[in-house]
């Protein structure tokens, strides 16, 4: 017989005002199988907890309803307090009356009806549950970080450094990332590859980490703890193993004018090649595209030019499979195209360039050797304009969000260009100065007094060009008159945005993301590295525009998410997941195909004498994550989900 | 005329979307129809027809159904499943003279609580024009025994 | 009559060779329009063997019979085109296996009866795609076509009027050969989701989750409909959801013996104008 304890919780006035709970607390006294029904101002205060515990253990309660708040805000909370009175955790179910109806009826007796029926369905719902086992899976100690810039590198590192094993997968033949490319950084100027580069070493040479560069994330299967990831390994057509980075190959290569990534189109490189001077792995490539050889069928100077003969045309790509317990989401962005701008001119006029082809120029170890020149004629600019929100903050042409970045990048390269050439001048075009940040509004304000930079707050409406210089036509705001500055070369700043196949690859890992394809943290406030998955943290500017600070940072708490994960040996799982009856299943197998975790296998059912007689269902419970998809497809009704069995929901249905 | 009719409508709804939609709405403190009692699952993929007759039986006049939006779904696809079944469920239900304006089916994410809450009231408010399902109704009577638990 | 001779030439040839271990097929049945199964094991059995346009009962459901197959010997069946459907279906749904079956086809058009091409299933797949693009009843029923354009109160009492009449026998599932679960779940009472009373309300949820169960796996055999004692339409309910599947996502139901069961696959883009 069932005894259940309904337990009518007033939350202030947030639920009494509305519903007349000792009306509903009488009535439901009287409701078959209630031994106990109580109400109290606030049930999931400390003495509310102990008054339900004390409750539980006087009357020897089956099982328990709280009519109170959502259970997203304090199933966990009643729970708990069930398994300290010695009742199964699962024997308890809330009444949401406060969200679902105090909150939303302005009729106090609607709302008492409808509060009545929402409480007996549940304690329909909760004579019928059963006590249930929270499930114990194993945690395999090892993270995957996927990407390799400066967010992966830290995450990897982290993770290294305090002893757990670290896989690092990076797309690109070396690691190093957006970072890699910028020349110096804000606010402190220090020179972005002299701080990069060592980190990229200490990762390469870390007895804890795996690195897998040229590499890309072909599935994941599995769930926290326990990941199934199967890895591309893109044929370099290099054997990494013998050679030495030596070079020899890509001095002889005879495709030279390959228009360089890195360089963002302002450098050349061979068809051998490494992304940059200080690649890691400094082991070259060949792209496929490129190559003579690929192309005709003739050529090969590269192999014939290696002594050590690890150059292998035959390469094919080759896949890892990898168990993984955590994984940490670094992937970075990507630069706008700044295409959509047709009236800036960019790809038009060579002297427009955008933000991060400006710091290839100003980086030492650019196509410029670190000399502001112009890529039309190789002069240097006397009258340099920069744009800032090309791209962010314009629903209409580029994105809705703000960058964040940019106008601390601007005011850097005004003033990275201050020091490098003498004399010349910026005018810069901005519609505020966001500069929120430790040391950043100080930056901005050097840029301004120290190296004269011309800030002029107004839109740019046109760029075009006239006797050999750039003329830009924009409003002055402040002054309320337009202005046109001729400039010999003009920068903008243009939008971060999700990498291109950012939304696939969220699919691929079964992350959620934006409408812009930034993926989306568990909590914006209170969950901010963790994603929608289990066991998948992220890290950098995949989440959304990032400074390098905040990505370092987020990198490192996802590092301590991933370590608290590996703390432990096992995890606990609730138990809400789909069990069959061998007896009744027919074997038809609809529900391995609907299942969307593979969680369902085929398991033989023998006699005595071994001899097979039926297959049937078998749900692994390490896999199942309780959607129930499958238990609606099953015809026979022979599988069932704990917690919400085909009874218990029968049974709320009645109870309405 | 008397009072004016109050449908009774039960609604289905998946966990991580459509019920933290309608809480939602609670802690926004938007106010709709009192009409609509809520059954809680996991995933629209739990959601079976067999919900729906049963609803309909203990006396429902409007079933609502609803989950996260396609590409949304916390178990990545069981949305889509359950969007195939509907569909057929509801032809059948319309071929048998249920009506389809009886049984809705709906996509609210968690943040749509504004949805939430405007589509329990033109839900409610189109049941009510409707009127009871008296057809149904006569039915359950014939069984003089109204379904047991 | 020519066509019943070869047949029961090709049976005894099967048997004889071994290649089969029982033929299942067709004999006299109480009133000379009608047809019971038979079981043929030897060559005398084979003589009893009718084949004429009477011979419409879908014998496919005998196919999986507790322990029939499981010694992996081959059973020949007779089917017509519904059949076939029939048997690709139990071997998507992997109740039998297809290679086990041979397949002696045949059709009919008023009372001529002729045979098909073909032993083994892969062999009428050009016909089954045929016959989906060109079904062969091209003119909807009547009553159909007078449903469909009743509004929902009429079609209500149609049908209230129809399941009325129903006795909760269950033939409909006895002869329908997907009928095949070990425990049907009108047979399941923890929960009890249908009543099991005959009352209209309880045939109403019967046959409406019957239908339910059968939608993309209905292939109009009218097993159940011909076995009906009060006949109700059943085979109308279940010819408008093989029309919605066909037209929704393009489902044919037993067109291969791999195909994917309509309700346990989706594709991203199929049709939702109905929900809100």
């Amino acid at each position: 017989m069932a005894k259940i304890g309904v337990f009518i919780c007033h939350c202030g006035e947030n639920i009494a005002a509305k519903v007349d709970c000792t009306k509903l607390a009488a009535a439901l006294g009287e409701h078959p199988g209630v031994a106990v029904s109580v109400e109290y101002k606030y049930f999931c205060s400390d003495p509310g907890q102990e008054s339900v515990k004390k409750a539980i253990r006087d009357n020897n309660l089956s099982g328990i309803v709280i009519a109170a708040c959502s259970p997203r805000m304090h199933e966990a909370t009643f729970r708990k307090a069930c398994a300290e009175a010695g009742l199964n955790p699962y024997l308890c179910e809330i009444a949401n009356i406060r969200e679902q109806c105090s909150w939303v009826h302005t009729d106090g007796d609607m709302a008492t009806a409808k509060a009545m029926d929402i409480v007996r369905s549940m304690v329909e719902k909760v004579k019928r549950n059963n006590k249930l086992q929270s499930i114990e899976v194993p945690v395999t100690r090892r993270a995957l970080v996927i990407g390799g810039g400066i967010a992966g590198l830290q995450a990897a590192l982290d993770i290294a450094n305090a002893g757990q094993e670290v896989v690092l997968v990076e797309r690109e033949p070396s690691l190093g990332g957006h970072m890699a490319q910028l020349s110096e950084t804000f606010p402190t100027l220090d020179c972005s590859q002299c701080i990069m580069t060592p980190r990229m070493v200490e990762t390469a040479q870390h007895p804890k980490i795996r690195l897998l560069t040229y590499a890309e994330v072909e599935s994941v299967d599995g769930y926290i703890g326990n990941f199934k990831v199967k890895i591309r390994m893109k044929s370099r057509y290099v054997d990494m193993n013998t050679c030495t980075g030596c070079g020899d190959c890509m001095t002889k290569c005879p495709a030279k004018k390959i228009s360089s990534e890195f360089d963002c189109g302002l450098g050349k490189r061979t068809a051998i090649y490494t992304p940059f001077a200080q690649s890691v792995p400094n082991i070259p490539v060949i792209d496929k595209a490129s190559c003579i050889y690929f192309k005709n069928g003739k050529c090969k100077m590269c192999q014939k030019s290696c002594q050590l003969n690890s150059i292998n045309f035959e390469m094919q790509d080759e896949f890892i499979d990898l168990e993984i317990g955590a994984i940490v989401v670094a992937t970075g962005f990507q630069v706008q195209n700044t295409a959509v701008y047709g009236e800036y001119g960019y790809g038009k006029f060579p002297d427009v360039i955008t933000g991060l082809q400006f710091e290839r120029l100003a980086s030492a170890s650019g196509p410029t050797a670190g000399k502001i020149l112009r890529p039309s004629d190789g002069k240097e600019p006397e009258n340099v304009v920069f744009i800032q929100c090309a791209g962010s903050r314009d629903p209409s042409k580029g994105v809705r969000y703000c960058s964040k970045i940019c106008c601390m990048y601007t005011a850097k390269h005004a003033m990275l260009y201050a020091h490098k050439v003498h004399g010349g001048k910026t005018h810069i075009f901005y519609m505020d100065i966001r500069a929120a940040g430790k040391g950043y509004d100080e930056f901005t304000r050097r840029a301004i007094e120290e190296d004269e930079a011309s800030y002029v707050r107004g839109r740019v409406s046109k760029v075009w060009q006239e006797n050999g210089k750039l003329m830009v036509r924009g409003v002055d705001t402040l002054l309320g008159k337009p202005v046109t500055v001729a400039a010999d070369m003009v920068v903008l700043a243009t939008a971060m945005v999700s990498q291109p196949n950012a939304k696939e690859f969220a699919k691929t890992i079964g992350i959620a993301y934006d409408e812009y394809g930034f993926y989306n943290e568990a909590h914006l406030k209170l969950r901010p590295v963790e994603s929608s998955t289990a066991g998948v943290f992220l890290a950098g500017a995949c989440q959304s525009p990032k400074d390098i600070p905040d990505s370092v940072a987020q990198a490192s708490a996802s590092a301590s998410k991933v370590l608290a994960l590996f703390s432990k040996e096992k995890l606990e799982r609730e138990p809400v997941i789909a069990v069959n009856n061998e007896a009744t299943c027919a074997g038809c197998w609809g529900c391995v195909l609907a299942c969307p975790y593979n969680a369902i296998e085929k398991k033989d059912i023998r006699d005595r004498s071994g001899r097979l007689i039926k297959q049937v269902a078998y749900v692994n419970p390490g896999l199942c994550q309780g959607c129930g998809t499958c238990v609606t497809f099953c015809r026979s009704n022979s599988l069932d989900l704990a917690g919400f069995t085909e009874k218990q929901i029968f049974a709320e249905v009645m109870g309405l | 005329m008397s009072e004016p009719f109050e449908p009774k409508i039960v609604a289905f709804v998946c966990t991580y979307c459509t019920y933290a939609g309608a809480d939602l709405a609670g802690t926004s403190r938007l106010k709709y129809a009192p009409n609509v009692r809520i059954v809680r699952l996991p995933c629209t993929g739990r959601i079976s027809p067999m919900f729906i007759l049963k609803a309909l039986q203990k006396g429902a006049d409007g079933v609502l159904i609803s989950g996260c939006h396609p590409g949304d779904c916390h178990f990545t696809h069981g949305n889509y499943h359950a969007r195939r079944r509907w569909m057929v469920f509801r032809a059948l239900l319309d071929f048998t003279g249920i009506s389809p304006e009886r049984v809705k089916f709906s996509w609210i994410s968690a943040a749509e609580g504004g949805k939430f809450a405007d589509l329990i009231n033109s839900v409610t408010e189109e049941i009510r024009n409707l009127g009871p399902f008296d057809q149904y109704q006569q039915l359950i009577k014939e069984t003089e025994s109204p379904a047991t638990l | 009559m020519i066509t019943q001779e070869k047949y029961r030439t090709t049976v005894k040839e099967l048997l004889a060779s071994g290649s089969v271990k029982m033929v299942i097929g067709y004999k006299p049945g109480s009133t000379p329009d009608r047809r019971r199964p038979l079981f043929i094991r030897t060559s005398e059995e084979a003589d009893q063997l009718v084949l004429d346009s009477t011979c419409m009962t879908n014998l496919s459901g005998y196919l999986v019979t507790e322990g029939l197959l499981s010694d992996e010997k081959r059973v020949g069946i007779f089917l017509r085109p519904e059949g076939i459907r029939s048997i690709n279906i139990l071997a998507a749904e992997y109740q039998l296996n297809i290679e086990q079956i041979v397949i002696l086809g045949f059709d009919s058009t008023g009372r001529d009866v002729r045979p098909l091409e073909g032993r083994n299933a892969g062999d009428f797949s050009g016909l089954l795609s045929e016959i989906k693009e060109k079904p062969v009843q091209t003119s909807k029923e009547p009553l159909l076509e007078r449903i469909e354009k009743m509004n929902a109160q009429e079609r209500f009492d149609f049908w209230q009027e129809e399941f009325s009449r129903c006795i909760k026998c269950y033939a409909c599932r006895q002869a329908c050969p997907m009928c095949y679960c070990r425990r049907c779940i009108v047979d399941s009472n923890q929960p009890q989701w249908i009543n099991t009373s005959s009352h209209t309300l309880g045939n109403f949820e019967w046959n409406i989750v019957r239908a339910f169960h059968l939608s993309g796996r209905c292939v109009q055999c009218g097993n159940c409909d011909r076995a009906c004692p009060v006949n109700i339409p059943l085979r109308l309910i279940n010819q408008r959801m093989a029309t919605e599947v066909l037209d929704g996502f393009d489902h044919f139901a037993g067109l291969s013996p791999t195909q994917e069961p309509v309700l346990a696959s989706f594709k991203k883009d199929d049709t939702e104008t109905f929900i809100l």
